[in-house]
């Protein structure tokens, strides 16, 4: 842990004195014009795009990072209350369609510094090595063009930066964690009492909630806001685990800069920089080289939205790549009933999880696997839990009133990668004037057998510890995909080391290069991959 | 579908006895403090519906939330803001209207509905009548009501009632949720443990589900 510090000073660069803001740091910050041609120019400031800032900062370059949405003081702007944090997702126009349908906003999409790590519940598992490599394996999804070592060191890293709590973990390459696993609250409870009975092996963690004081970070107060964002400074996003360090180092960060289209010279072929709106005008950041970081569906939207005579249907786009092998997880959530009140709300939502039924076995008649978590919904969210049984009126009310007995765990199911799940422009227009992302999603057989199993294990849990009654809501989480990696551009937007195939100075580093998901929680991976093309950027190029 | 059907007496508003969400207010922070207590002012003015719509709209909402009289969460005026500012969950489905459209939409879909059956508009038709098309709506689940998928306009109504009602701390006090717990935290996690403000349940063992069953 010594050497995290100097590394990334983040942790240290936040006030010490009960605020959650450094704003002499935000004041101080760098700020360069339009005209100067910048090293390189980041588009989107969540889990990819703040790393990468970070690491190049660091390195001596010359970055900024541009964002669509505010730069969050955790004081001011987030509250701990569920309806009044409707501010932190992000809410233009989508528009969804297939034969399964995935709902956007809170469920999966951030807006502003930090993205959707400001929201996200904070589990932060790495994937397995077998992820890497599903094709062969397996005969579904898609190999990497790199492996699971190349990875390893950087999940390491990022793993004391943010810092991950939880139990040695055993799956996967078992691993330890820099923090010890927090204290577990009644959902926990309920979880790892019925694992034990049914014999399945549930661990506590991995979170990325500091156990103890981190730097002037705080201890977490378990209150179970995870999902709002965090007030406390104690759960992990990027807005204070590299942007402080990134800004200490000389980066800058554009909040409320909506970017448009990537510049391209029609001659070359090369990105010149981005287009951006910022307070109502039209304005042209130059750069040397671009990095895209929007996520799965803003993305790929924005590299269709770069159309241009050289690359007449998107940006990246010659082989009709962009926007497809979007993936999103099955996540069908499972509550149980029990006599005594478990007050699923006191502590994080993310306790305890089991990645025993991640891989595939042989046994079954599916491919791959699934994970099991605990999920912990506040009482908006539970309330869909109640209405999706068919409940409204009268008895929805006499029901919610149990919610203090309740206890919910949550599956991540690997969906496949598939080429029509994918994101595409619609017709309609957002205030920009710019065509809104359609997402089309339809699940495959394997897809819906993973649902299946996953929540017959979850009634089996939720039985042996005690429940005498148990309810599912089909849902999905998190986004990957949608500009993949691959060995070639006829298979994927970019190299291994997210370098896109078409335009030699611009880079994908954001959830949508990951070519396959697994059952994991995908922040620590985007991370991870986004230190590594850091890396790979830096030593390509040098320090400045 | 369960629907209506399996109505009984729990004691809904006397479950946690004296619990009051709003007595701990003082130990939240100021900004949360604002927001929630802003659900607790007097509702402003409509501004979204029409005097049709707001007539049918209350009726809808009334039924979904279960609340036939006084005192109410005003789900119909914060449901009315959320629509003024376009405050949408950042999607829709793509065979649905976009959701101030959709609401407008739906309404008038009810309206219509309630003349064939009754001969009057959905909020001067009785309460059995407009139960009873509500039920209807909910038991086509995917199959087209007016045109739309029965079940995303379901999810459209539910969806915003529910938002509505269980972000209010009146809402809180019957479910025995304490609501914003920053600064303080909580200390007492755990199966069966309590912190000193919560109440305990006065009916651990009324199973809602069951007894309907």
């Amino acid at each position: 842990m010594a050497g995290v510090r100097s590394r990334n000073e983040s942790a240290w660069l936040l006030p010490n004195d009960g605020t959650r803001t450094n704003h002499q740091l935000r004041t101080d910050m760098r700020r360069f014009a339009d005209e100067d041609e910048i090293d390189l120019a980041i588009v989107g400031c969540g889990a990819g795009g703040s790393v990468l800032l970070q690491r190049l900062a660091r390195a001596g370059w010359r970055v900024a990072a541009l964002d669509a949405g505010p730069f969050w003081d955790p004081d001011a702007d987030w509250v701990s209350d569920e309806a009044g944090s409707h501010h932190l997702y992000w809410t233009d126009p989508r528009v969804i369609a297939g034969t399964d349908p995935v709902p956007m906003g809170s469920n999966n999409s951030g807006r502003g510094v930090g993205g959707s790590m400001v929201h996200y519940a904070g589990y932060t598992p790495r994937f397995h090595p077998s992820d890497f490599m599903t094709r062969s394996l397996d005969g579904v999804g898609a190999d990497w063009p790199l492996d699971y070592q190349e990875l390893r060191p950087y999940y390491a890293e990022i793993e004391q930066e943010l810092p991950v709590a939880g139990e040695h973990w055993p799956w996967g390459d078992p691993h330890g964690y820099p923090h010890r696993p927090h204290p577990v609250g009644g959902n926990g409870e309920i979880f790892l009492r019925g694992a034990r009975k049914v014999g399945i092996t549930a661990k506590v963690g991995p979170v990325a909630i500091a156990n103890g004081r981190f730097g002037n970070r705080p201890h977490c107060i378990y209150r179970g806001f995870c999902l709002q964002g965090c007030k406390v400074n104690a759960k992990a996003s990027p807005l204070i685990t590299h942007i402080p360090d990134a800004l200490a180092h000389g980066a800058e960060v554009r909040a409320d800069a909506m970017v448009t289209h990537v510049g391209v010279d029609e001659r070359t072929g090369r990105a010149t920089g981005v287009h951006y709106i910022s307070g109502g005008k039209e304005r042209f950041q130059r750069a040397a080289m671009v990095a895209v970081a929007g996520y799965s569906i803003e993305t790929p939207r924005l590299l269709l939205n770069s159309a241009s005579r050289r690359f007449p249907d998107g940006l990246c786009n010659d082989f009709d790549q962009v926007g497809r092998y979007l993936m999103v997880q099955g996540a069908p959530q499972t509550a149980g009933r029990f006599g005594a009140e478990v007050r699923m709300y006191k502590a994080p939502p993310p306790e305890v999880s089991t990645e025993e039924f991640y891989e595939t076995d042989p046994a079954k008649d599916y491919k791959r696997g699934f994970a099991i978590q605990t999920v912990s919904p506040l009482p908006i969210t539970w309330a869909e839990h109640v209405a999706a049984q068919g409940h409204w009126g009268r008895p929805l009310r006499e029901y919610m009133s149990d919610y203090v007995h309740w206890s919910c765990l949550g599956a991540l199911c690997e969906f496949l990668a598939r080429p029509e799940n994918r994101v595409t422009l619609a017709g309609e227009k957002d205030r920009f004037g710019l065509p809104v992302a359609r997402f089309a999603y339809s699940q495959c057989d394997n897809d819906k057998a993973l649902m299946r199993a996953a929540q017959g294990v979850m009634e089996d849990i939720l039985h042996a510890a005690g429940a005498d009654e148990v309810i599912t809501i089909q849902r999905y989480a998190h986004l990957v995909g949608g500009a993949r990696m691959a060995a070639d551009e006829r298979q994927g937007v970019v190299d291994g080391n997210c370098r896109s195939f078409a335009v030699p100075n611009l880079y994908i580093t954001d959830g949508s290069v990951l070519p396959t998901q697994g059952s994991a929680n995908p922040a620590l991976t985007i991370m991870a991959v986004a230190a590594r093309a850091a890396d790979r950027l830096i030593a390509r190029r040098g320090s400045a | 579908m369960s629907g209506q059907r399996g109505q009984r007496s729990a004691g809904l508003e006397n479950r946690f006895p004296g619990f009051d969400v709003l007595s701990q207010a003082r130990h939240w922070d100021r900004v949360t403090a604002e927001v929630v207590l802003d659900r607790t002012a007097p509702a402003p003015v409509l501004k979204f519906f029409t005097a049709a719509e707001e007539a049918c709209a209350a009726a809808l909402l009334d039924q979904i939330t279960g609340q036939p009289q006084e005192p109410r969460v005003p789900v119909l005026q914060m449901i009315d803001a959320r629509l003024a500012a376009g405050e949408t969950d950042g999607w829709r489905y793509e065979d649905m209207p976009e959701d101030g459209q959709a609401w407008r939409d739906t309404l008038s879909y009810l309206d219509a509905d309630a003349a064939l059956r009754c001969g009057t508009v959905f909020a001067d038709a009785k309460a059995v009548d407009q139960l009873a098309l509500l039920q209807a709506v909910q038991d086509l689940e995917s199959d087209e009501w007016h045109g739309l998928p029965a079940a995303h306009v379901w999810s459209l109504w539910t969806r915003y009632a529910c938002t509505a009602f269980y972000s209010h701390p009146s809402a809180w006090n019957e479910i025995g949720f304490p609501g914003p717990a920053y600064p303080r935290g909580y200390k007492n996690a755990g199966v069966g443990k309590r912190e000193p403000f919560e109440v305990p349940d006065s009916q651990p063992s009324d199973d809602p589900v069951r007894q309907g069953a």
